[in-house]
């Protein structure tokens, strides 16, 4: 079984930290990010630090530094998508062009990602105003 | 005489929707920039309403190459935050299937490559041997494709006396016709014109651009996750073949030397199948409170999987990122002064999967 490490950190480590791997030549896994169930966000930066996952979590920031300074796009794909995703913030990232979103929904949807209402939702908001 | 040129989403010269844009100064590309997302299908979302059995059916469903892949590597992530310990004989069985999804991926891919280069009768001569693994995939699966051999716990089918002696046996004709492709691969001239010194990516590179898998152990980076041991990759002894030269040739020699590796493992896993029960035969259970990201060698490289778990029997949050999300941002560092005529080929050497990519 892979061994994974949960260290929480604040946003001012996060730079730091990620210069430290680089310098020991420890690979940027993998960065996730969800909506806990507080409704905070948790971004969290994965470090192979073989054989174990050493897992910073960054909970509750929706404006981060970037990383792509540091790991180039073995950082910046995954923060573009985070911001694509969760409208996270990374602060010095270019996000002058999408991801995974259409290119010309920059001039017509702003910034972040487009609310998508779950069908649930839109059933009971039809039903209300029927009412 | 400067021009944008642009290749795809759907395009005779790619396999999959990618979109590449490359700006030429005549004929040498001076720099390009890849678009992806044609193919985004919403998994990671379906999986928050599925619990972790018709995960396993869904997650398969990301690829149609590495399906066990990313089967495995969900199960280890449940099991991780579950705390349940896989019985060995279990882990064999999901090595043997692991392995030989990368004998036929390498040979689908090799077999791409040659028709891309032009050399078709290649082409056919690998798919040919390719038909060989599907066949054992098939007779240990049951199925060609998404094999449905991981269950949580451990592996769904067993491995008999039988069986074992014909995938023993197919191990061992697989080898002549496997030297055979080894030796034209190597030596043949017009492989060696096209890939040679093409698409170039130097180690410093690969390492700052987070490449991994196959696509980074030919540009000189020493990285394989199934050194770390897991699923019982600790029992077993294979080599991992590391080429210097950072070209579309080196990913190819890497390619073709893995499957040796590969056939040396399930050899070794068949041989020495352990006495125990292929799985826990758990009921379903609840995903526990938790946060668990595993990692798995597929055969383009180090797949992510992070599963989110709060206690209900449903995922609360799953998130795939599969080896060509990081492969894909070396791209246009690679096409780099190259030939607009080979921009089809580099692009299909990191063996892209952009449909696992958009997920």
């Amino acid at each position: 079984m892979q061994e994974y490490k949960r260290i929480e950190i604040s946003k001012d480590q996060v730079v730091p930290i990620a210069e430290k791997m680089r310098k020991a030549g420890v690979g940027l896994a993998m960065i996730h990010g969800f909506l806990n169930e507080e409704g905070q966000m948790d971004v969290s930066y994965e470090y192979s630090v073989e054989p174990v996952i050493e897992s910073y979590h960054v909970v509750g920031e929706m404006s981060i530094p970037s990383i792509s300074e540091i790991y180039d796009q073995a950082a910046a794909w995954p923060e573009r998508e985070l911001n694509e995703l969760f409208s996270v913030e990374f602060e010095g990232l270019d996000m002058s062009k999408r991801l995974f979103l259409p290119e010309d929904m920059l001039e017509t949807q702003g910034r972040g990602h487009i609310m998508v209402t779950p069908l649930s939702e839109l059933v009971e908001k039809n039903i209300r105003k029927e009412e | 005489m400067s021009y944008i040129i642009p290749i795809g989403p759907y395009h005779p010269a790619l396999e999959e929707p990618v979109h590449a844009k490359l700006y030429t100064e005549g004929e040498v590309i001076k720099d390009a920039e890849v678009f992806v997302g044609y193919n985004h299908r919403g998994i990671e979302k379906l999986a928050t309403e599925r619990n972790a059995i018709q995960t396993l059916v869904l997650v398969e469903r990301v690829c149609g190459i590495c399906s066990h892949s990313h089967a495995l590597t969900y199960a280890m992530c449940v099991e991780q935050i579950n705390g349940i310990e896989v019985p060995k004989r279990g882990e064999y069985i999901r090595v043997i299937t692991a392995e030989l999804e990368r004998l036929h991926s390498h040979f689908l891919w090799l077999g791409i490559a040659c028709h891309i280069i032009g050399h078709d009768s290649m082409f056919m001569h690998i798919w040919d041997e390719r038909e060989l693994v599907m066949d054992l995939l098939e007779r240990l699966t049951g199925n060609r494709v998404n094999y449905a051999m991981v269950t949580i716990g451990g592996a769904r089918r067993d491995i008999d006396d039988d069986l074992k002696r014909d995938l023993l046996k197919a191990c061992d004709a697989l080898m002549k016709p496997m030297d055979r492709i080894v030796e034209i691969a190597l030596t043949d001239k017009t492989i060696a014109l096209r890939t040679k010194g093409v698409g170039v990516l130097p180690k410093e590179d690969a390492v700052r651009l987070g490449a991994i898998g196959p696509h980074a152990r030919a540009s000189g980076v020493d990285v394989d996750v199934r050194r770390d041991s897991y699923c019982s990759y600790g029992d077993f002894k294979f080599d991992v073949p590391v080429v210097d030269s950072g070209d579309v040739f080196a990913r190819v020699v890497v390619r073709a030397l893995e499957c040796y590796e590969s056939i040396k493992i399930i050899r070794q896993a068949l041989e020495n199948l352990p006495d125990t029960p292929i799985n826990l035969g758990n009921k379903l259970q609840k995903i526990q409170k938790g946060v668990a990201v595993c990692r798995h060698e597929a055969p383009r490289g180090q797949l992510t999987h992070m599963v989110v778990g709060n206690g209900s029997f449903n995922n609360y949050r799953l998130s795939v990122h599969v080896p060509s999300f990081k492969n894909t941002p070396t791209v246009p560092f690679m096409l780099r002064n190259n030939s607009v005529a080979d921009a089809g080929l580099i692009i299909a050497s990191i063996d892209p999967c952009f449909s696992c990519l958009d997920r």
